[in-house]
């Protein structure tokens, strides 16, 4: 499923409904990765959609930026290992299943593969 | 070639699994591409209403799905105004009454997860455990992340790094330990306790004993500090408890007693702790692996927190005391005390279920010299074969192929093996809770039943070895056996309906009068297997084998206090099957306004677990309306109330004349006291209000206003379970309407 979506089904601008609908089940339990406003990502299977792009993603993982309590953290250990360059630090995940996402709060969503 | 074929196919695997991994090696992340655009113009177009969903996914699993960005949902929401993450640093020194009061505050979050709820709620509430638990601390497990602590820190500082952290070290590898107990044996998720761990892990690189380390060095530590005496001493109280409480949960210690002495020094200096509300938040929620909307803290009660800790230690007691070696002897002593258990006020938590079930089913063999085989062999001999070589266990021993003995020793096995799981299920599913009990005792019917046929087949091959008939009557004892202890199950589903008010008040007539059948037929089974054992002791005493006499007379003395105790139970039932069906008769209980129900389908409905038996069968609902068309009026009815509970009162004060031996209630003496006194005062209230009914009734009469018994006024109340003389045993309460 995600090797259709990958071919790249061509971009329904103008092909009718039909043509869309076709389209979005291309993306049907592909991973998705979903920003929001309030900057975190969720990345998880497309179970369904809608006109208002709400999205049901399943198995979903949410990642959230690190705190400066934590980037801070890990700068100290960077200091402490003696070692040199850029502090890496992870985004925050957890697991939390079956979600929804309302349209309203998407501010990018990108496809894996 | 096979061999070349194998060697092929697994040199292809290994080729597979080695490009894989490289493959995952070099794996740099998936390819990415953003979509946002084209896949808002497609969505953009679909009709209002149309979904586009993946056929195998139901709006029936969308229900459950949480709704991001909605407050009451999504556990990783954060409202404008707040942080992500709770500030307070948990490193920072705290005063040591402060650390008291975080150590109180676990202390009655730790009983809460007991209780039920999810640590989410509960101890991972704490910022210092959570930040123990972080899944980037290792161990030591230190609250800092950086270097470690340099010498020469102050007093408050120390005791956060030094006596909390210990503390909780140990309360988390407590959690870990109670899990493993609970988690070894039966329990229902979620309805009794909740085992998640949201994606933590409990410390696996710590062991208990190292989190006992800590608290030594903690509690070294106490006097060298200048922590004031009665902060210090409270101090170590604390350290105390969690450390016995460790040492109870690895065996180390055993007397649960110990940890109430201790925490009687805490509740005697909680005083002492100025609350610190920040070192605790829910926002932990927001990092913990969860599928559930978010959930408040727990509120603690502190004095609550106390008492449920006391009653956790005392139902621990109770579980040791309720199996001690001479209990454990007496399948049903045993039984008696496990009931006595499940029955203690409040019930017993998870942990002490699961605790009672090790002590019980955790080795093969129960105490020194019982296993469970044997206990269920001395049922069934104490039941219907005492003093009969069938059920001696040398017979057992014997290996002679040819001898009889071996012979039926071989079948008696085979039967008790495949009857052998149901028989462990009566001792273990009285340690679930009081619905549970009711619901698998339900489903074991079923497999009883179908039991009962193996037993027809094995007493016909017992009876073609050795012939067991007192003139043309058949013992049959492994069907008596077998449909005794149905017919047992069956009763306790019935009356824990009663006690779980599963039965509306105008089915209480049905089920007494069901309840009542079932008694007389476990009467009948009893009257069976005396026959049979007072001929088989007139054989014995011609053989004079005393060990043979000596059992005989204990199983009559035991079949002599079921007798009596069903007789109770039958009078009683009777007497209140009768009395409801004339309350509902009256009017007195009106039965819910069914438009569709018929009577047919309702006694189908309610009788369900019954109906698929296939070896003696429960009487159709016809047999049911015959006997209650058979009542006479409110005054004969009346009558036969009076003189049932009459008799039943006379069964009980015979049934308390019988010692602990002769009733097999050994261990359980106080319970069984108090349970045949408040049968009795079960009968002392149906009495009255029989006489309250024949009262109103009567006077009614005189006054003409009654033409019909429908117009009698009288109301009936069921009292709720818990504001009963016996759970099990409902009386109405009548008065006039008028």
């Amino acid at each position: 499923m995600a090797a259709v979506a990958a071919a790249g089904v061509p971009a329904p601008t103008a092909g009718g409904v039909a043509a869309a609908e076709e389209y979005l089940v291309g993306y049907l339990n592909s991973t998705l990765h979903i920003h929001i406003t309030d900057g975190r990502m969720f990345v998880g299977q497309l179970k369904c959609t809608d006109n208002e792009r709400n999205i049901i993603l399943a198995m979903t993982n949410e990642y959230r930026q690190p705190s400066k309590q934590d980037v801070d953290l890990a700068a100290l250990r960077h200091e402490e290992r003696g070692a040199s360059g850029n502090v890496k630090v992870d985004m925050k995940k957890r697991f939390v299943g079956l979600i929804v996402i309302p349209g309203r709060y998407i501010t990018r969503m990108e496809v894996e593969g | 070639m096979v061999l070349i074929d194998h060697d092929a196919d697994t040199s292809i695997a290994a080729t597979r699994l080695e490009r894989e991994a490289r493959s995952a090696m070099s794996y740099a992340g998936p390819k990415i591409r953003d979509v946002t655009g084209e896949f808002d113009a497609a969505a953009k177009q679909l009709p209002p209403g149309r979904l586009v969903k993946d056929e195998y996914f139901t709006l029936f699993e969308a229900v459950g799905a949480l709704e991001i960005m909605d407050p009451k949902m999504d556990s990783g929401f954060v409202p404008e105004d707040d942080t992500a993450e709770p500030e307070f640093d948990v490193c920072r020194g705290l005063l040591p009454t402060e650390v008291l009061w975080i150590m109180d505050q676990l202390l009655g979050l730790l009983i809460g997860w007991h209780d039920g709820y999810p640590l989410s709620q509960t101890v991972f509430t704490s910022l210092h455990v959570d930040r123990l638990l972080s899944p980037d601390n290792r161990r030591p497990y230190n609250l800092h992340f950086g270097s470690s602590v340099s010498t020469g820190v102050s007093d408050t500082e120390q005791v956060i790094h030094l006596v909390l952290r210990a503390y909780c070290l140990a309360l988390v590898k407590s959690c870990a330990l109670v899990l493993h107990t609970i988690q070894l044996q039966n329990f229902y998720e979620e309805e009794d306790f909740v085992t998640h761990l949201f994606g933590r892990e409990l410390l696996h690189g710590l062991s208990a004993e190292d989190a006992l380390g800590s608290i030594g060095e903690a509690m070294n530590w106490l006097p060298t500090s200048d922590i004031q005496k009665d902060v210090r001493d409270a101090l170590s109280a604390r350290l105390d408890f969690i450390w016995t409480y460790v040492s109870l949960l690895t065996n180390d210690l055993n007397d649960w007693h110990d940890l109430t002495d201790v925490l009687d020094t805490i509740k005697a200096t909680h005083h002492l702790a100025p609350p610190i509300p920040e070192a605790f938040s829910d926002k932990v929620q927001r990092q913990l692996a969860s599928s559930t909307p978010p959930r408040p803290m727990m509120q603690v009660s502190w004095d609550l927190a106390c008492q449920k800790w006391r009653e956790m230690c005392e139902d621990t007691v109770a579980a040791g005391r309720l199996t001690t070696e001479d209990i454990c002897q007496s399948p049903q002593s045993l039984q008696r005390a496990i009931w006595a258990f499940a029955y203690r006020d409040p019930p017993p938590n998870t942990y002490a279920r699961a605790y009672l079930q090790t002590i019980l089913f955790g080795a093969e063999r129960l105490g020194e010299n019982t296993s469970f085989f044997d206990l269920l062999l001395v049922d069934i001999r104490d039941l219907v074969l005492a003093g009969d070589p069938l059920a001696n266990p040398d017979n057992f021993l014997i290996e002679v192929p040819s001898d009889p003995r071996h012979q039926s020793a071989r079948i008696m096995e085979v039967f008790m093996d495949k009857v052998f799981d149901e028989y462990m299920n009566f001792f273990r599913m009285v340690c679930q809770n009081r619905c549970r009990i009711r619901r698998t005792f339900t489903q074991s019917i079923g497999v009883l039943d179908s039991l009962e046929a193996v037993a027809v087949q094995t007493d016909a091959d017992l009876d073609a070895i050795t012939p067991m008939r007192n003139g043309d009557v058949l013992l049959c004892p492994m069907t008596c056996w077998v449909r005794y202890q149905k017919l047992q199950i069956m009763i306790w589903t019935i009356q824990l309906g009663i006690e779980t008010d599963v039965y509306l008040p105008h089915e209480l007539s049905l089920m007494y009068w069901l309840l009542s059948w079932i008694l007389e037929r476990k009467l009948s089974l009893i009257t069976h297997s005396e026959v049979f054992l007072v001929w088989r002791m007139s054989e014995a005493n011609g053989m004079r084998d005393t060990r043979v006499v000596a059992e005989c007379l204990s199983s009559q003395d035991y079949l002599r206090s079921l007798r009596t105790q069903v007789e109770a139970e039958r009078s009683l039932s009777i007497a209140l099957w009768q009395l409801f069906t004339v309350l509902t008769a009256v009017k007195a209980i009106k039965p819910l306004k069914q438009d569709y129900a018929r009577e047919l389908l309702l006694y189908e409905a309610r009788m369900k677990s019954y109906l698929g038996l296939t070896q003696d069968p429960i009487p159709p609902l016809s047999e049911y309306k015959a006997a209650r068309s058979a009542l006479g009026s409110v005054q004969e009815v009346c009558g036969t109330t009076t003189a049932m509970t009459k008799q039943a009162k006379s069964h009980l004060a015979e049934l308390k004349k019988m010692t602990p031996h002769q009733a097999r209630y050994v261990g359980t003496e106080e319970q069984f006291k108090r349970e045949v006194k408040q049968m009795e005062t079960t009968c002392v209230a149906i009495a009255v209000q029989t006489s309250q009914l024949l009262r109103l009734s009567v006077h009614q009469a005189e006054m003409g206003s009654a033409t019909s018994e429908e117009k009698l006024g009288i109301e009936a109340t069921v009292p709720a379970p818990g504001s009963r003389y016996h759970d099990w045993w409902v009386v109405p309460q009548i008065k006039s309407t008028k």
